[in-house]
């Protein structure tokens, strides 16, 4: 919950200017800046919004996961529920499904209720989140090995093809895809009774629950929108990339959550919002691209990555002490 | 009295927060072998005092001494080296550690290096026997009653053998055994010439137990003289600064009452085989020893925790709510004893603190008003006098005012049953008659008011009806007529066989 309960503009300003998801925008535009003068290409039109479009796929698997972490969570799960989405859509390939409408409805229907199991484990076994979304990703990775093997497997689906490469007046379909999404997100986090419901559970569970909150089933729900949002990231992962392999989603793990914590969500729950996370992924995909500018070997860049990321936490993403 | 050098003053002490005095120009001193009250509402800046006298906090300007000589940068360890200790309000015990290690946080005894259990547990048990505490001393405190963690807090800060021991609030917590263990044992530190600080809004206890009074009215203070010629309403006066007129509002017979909950056989957590009926438009108090099970009833009628019963009936509707929104839908509301933990969200602002049973209860994808949420807000702030801007979080108001807040987010829904644990635990004088008069209020429009309280003359001058729970059990229920404090305690402890209820 940002300050938005300030009366005057000025006041309303300045709360602005100095909030966190403010904060992580004016980071994206300082690098987009820097990087251009560095390397020529880099400010590009094109080269920009190639980096929003990868934004995208980070950002909707980061979208359950800024619900989940608000309401007091996390979900370990999300790589490999992009992965089930990738690679369960292309087997699914209907002959009276012409648009390939119908299997993404089943393979986000899929993740869902993945993401619902979950919340079972978490809201009625009381299973702590971590174990429970860890132990379900290793599940779902044992469950990938067999059905797919080492194998890619191609999509032959109209809709996934369509969103992965076409440019709709100009812009790719995954950013408009994440612009909707964002819009529904920011609404029903923060101009909602459900909304309202998760921060309350996320600051304090007991309080909540003794103020009538239905907490179990606020964690079903919470817990099913991960699954989905993550699903729907495979969805376009898999459009993008034109084939689903085992491992596709496992770069969005760390980066799910690492955007969220950059956009200012509090890793402890009850404080946050969607408005962060939607720089915080920009930034993600800004630094990755750095890191191949610069040219070094795998191994080298993936130790870069890391170590900017605790970098960037350092700088602005600690946590605030709490009474 | 002034022969002896205080063992620890403070001189013309002040202190600001961001600029706002909260303390101006004070000073205290602590003979040994007195008992010395420290009074004031809340947010008078008793607990200040008290941080700069155990150097958890710096003056702006004063001095602090300690024997009588000036101590230039008074910090905690220093504080201890110097034989002060403070019980605090917040207790500030690690619920996982077991009563003999809380005891002696900070300060274990220690052998080639390793902490030394043995001599531990002896310590531990020499200060927990000060304080009649006879528990396990491997229990981990977070399996203690609240009452029973205040008396490992004191026997934590006993076993450290003060010098000058500061009180804050130390009787908040506890039933009236509880508090006559720790009136006696006051009694001998006294006379064992220890000076202590003593902290209370109950102000029979601090006629009875003190010799010696500081006031503080908003910082400044507004008496420094020895007890005795002064009478309660006498304390009052200097507190509030203004006539204390009376503290519980009149009794008035309730209207033909009816009844809203009706239980028989009722079994919840510590409690067992209740049957009890709760009328409309009356106060039902629930009285007792500390922890023997009032809470646990309380919450099985509120559906959160598992209850059976034989029978029950609730404004209406058959069998007890299964669950909170349920009993909510039904016309219940509960205002828990430990707001910080379980009454309130403090990161976030008072403002969403009081919508929070409304946004329990809308569809879920309902669109918010902000500006109706504001409207609502202001109203039920100015209802129960919350003063300032509810944009702050919760974290920011003062004991009171939280409660107040705990109280006010159910007012929209206007509830048939308020059950209320023990409501004004830690509040100030002021508050606390607010909250009276609005308890009775809300008997006269014809709502039933249950009022679990650990403080017996509450449960004497406000309610129509108290019950007593022992061991899990309803003992006696006192009309009216047969309510005193004495009545009360005795039932409590199990002096007296049932007496029976008109």
């Amino acid at each position: 919950m940002t300050a938005s309960n300030d009366s005057v503009g000025g006041g309303r300003a300045r709360a602005i200017l100095s909030s966190r998801p403010f904060m992580t925008l004016a980071i994206v535009a300082v690098v987009w800046i820097g990087a251009s003068f560095v390397s020529r290409g880099f400010g590009a039109y094109g080269h920009l919004r190639y980096l929003v479009e990868l934004g995208a796929v980070i950002g909707l698997v980061a979208t359950g996961q800024t619900f989940v972490v608000i309401a007091g969570g996390i979900d370990l799960s999300v790589a490999a529920i992009v992965t089930v989405s990738a690679i369960s859509l292309p087997l699914l390939s209907w002959q009276m499904d012409p648009t390939g409408l119908a299997s993404v409805l089943a393979v986000l229907a899929l993740t869902t209720a993945i993401g619902v199991v979950n919340g079972l484990g978490v809201a009625l076994l009381r299973v702590h989140p971590m174990i429970m979304t860890l132990a379900m990703a290793t599940f779902l990775q044992g469950l990938l090995i067999i059905i797919a093997g080492g194998s890619a497997v191609t999509a032959e689906n109209p809709l996934v093809h369509w969103l992965g490469n076409a440019r709709p007046i100009g812009i790719p379909a995954g950013i408009l895809l994440w612009v909707a999404v964002s819009a529904i997100v920011l609404t029903v986090m923060h101009a909602t009774p459900f909304g309202a419901r998760i921060f309350a559970m996320g600051a304090n569970p007991l309080a909540a629950s003794l103020s009538g909150v239905p907490v179990k089933s606020t964690t079903l729900a919470v817990y099913g929108i991960s699954g989905f949002t993550a699903g729907l990231a495979g969805v376009l992962v898999l459009g993008m990339n034109g084939q689903g392999y085992v491992g596709i989603g496992d770069p969005y793990l760390l980066a799910s959550i690492a955007a969220v914590v950059l956009g200012g969500t509090s890793i402890l729950g009850g404080l946050g919002t969607y408005a962060g996370t939607i720089p915080g992924a920009v930034l993600l995909v800004t630094i990755t691209a750095l890191i191949t500018v610069v040219n070094a070997s795998p191994g080298w860049r993936s130790i870069l990555f890391g170590s900017l990321i605790l970098g960037l936490l350092l700088l602005s993403g600690r946590e605030q002490a709490r009474r | 009295m002034t022969t002896t050098a205080p063992l620890l003053a403070a001189r013309g002490v002040s202190k600001a927060f961001f600029g706002n005095p909260v303390l101006r120009d004070v000073s205290i001193s602590l003979q040994p072998g007195r008992v010395h009250a420290l009074l004031g509402e809340n947010g008078a800046g008793k607990s200040t005092l008290i941080n700069l006298l155990s150097g958890a906090l710096r003056p702006d300007g004063g001095i602090i001494e300690v024997d009588g000589r000036a101590v230039a940068r008074m910090t905690p360890a220093l504080a201890r080296q110097a034989g002060i200790a403070v019980v605090q309000q917040e207790l500030s015990l690690t619920a996982s550690l077991s009563i003999a290690e809380n005891i002696g946080l900070g300060a274990y005894p220690r052998r080639f290096g390793l902490v030394d259990y043995q001599e531990l547990a002896a310590r531990a048990k020499a200060a927990c026997e000060l304080v009649g505490l006879n528990e396990k001393l491997s229990t981990p405190v977070g399996q203690l009653s609240l009452g029973r963690r205040q008396m490992v807090e004191i026997a934590k800060a006993l076993y450290r053998k003060p010098r000058v021991l500061i009180l804050d609030e130390p009787t908040s917590s506890l039933s009236a055994t509880e508090t006559r263990i720790l009136t006696d044992l006051l009694e001998r530190l006294r006379s064992e010439g220890t000076a202590i600080l003593y902290i209370s809004h109950r102000l029979n206890e601090v006629m009875a137990l003190c010799l010696h009074v500081t006031v503080l009215k908003d910082g400044t203070c507004t008496a420094d003289r020895a007890l005795e010629g002064t009478d309660a309403s006498g304390l009052v006066r200097l507190m509030v600064g203004r006539d204390p007129g009376d503290l519980f509002p009149r009794w008035q017979a309730p209207p033909s009452p009816a009844n809203a909950i009706s239980v028989r056989g009722l079994s919840a957590g510590l409690m067992h085989g209740v049957d009890l009926d709760i009328r409309t438009g009356e106060v039902l108090g629930i009285g007792g020893l500390v922890g023997q099970g009032q809470e646990d009833l309380l919450l099985g009628l509120y559906g959160a925790i598992p209850a059976r019963t034989t029978s029950a009936a609730v404004n209406g509707a058959a069998g007890l709510p299964a669950g909170v929104p349920k009993a909510n839908a039904l016309g219940l509301a509960y205002v828990p004893a430990d707001r910080k933990r379980e009454g309130l969200h403090l990161i976030h602002p008072i403002l969403t603190n009081m919508m929070l049973p409304a946004f329990a209860r809308l569809p879920a994808l309902k669109l918010r008003s902000r500006k109706a949420e504001r409207e609502r807000g202001k109203g039920l702030a100015a209802q129960l006098g919350i003063k300032g801007d509810l944009g702050r979080p919760a974290q920011a108001l003062s004991g009171g005012n939280q409660q107040k807040v705990a109280l006010a987010k159910w007012m929209p829904h206007d509830p048939l049953v308020l059950l209320l644990n023990d409501p004004t635990r830690g509040v100030d004088v002021e508050t606390k008659r607010e909250i009276y008069l609005m308890l009775r209020g809300f008997a006269a429009a014809g709502k039933a008011v249950v009022l679990l309280s650990s403080d017996t003359p509450e449960l004497v001058h406000l309610c129509d009806r108290v019950a007593v729970v022992r061991e899990g059990r309803i003992v006696t229920t006192l009309e009216r007529g047969a309510l005193s404090e004495e009545a009360i305690v005795s039932a409590a402890m199990g002096a007296e066989k049932q007496k029976v209820a008109a």
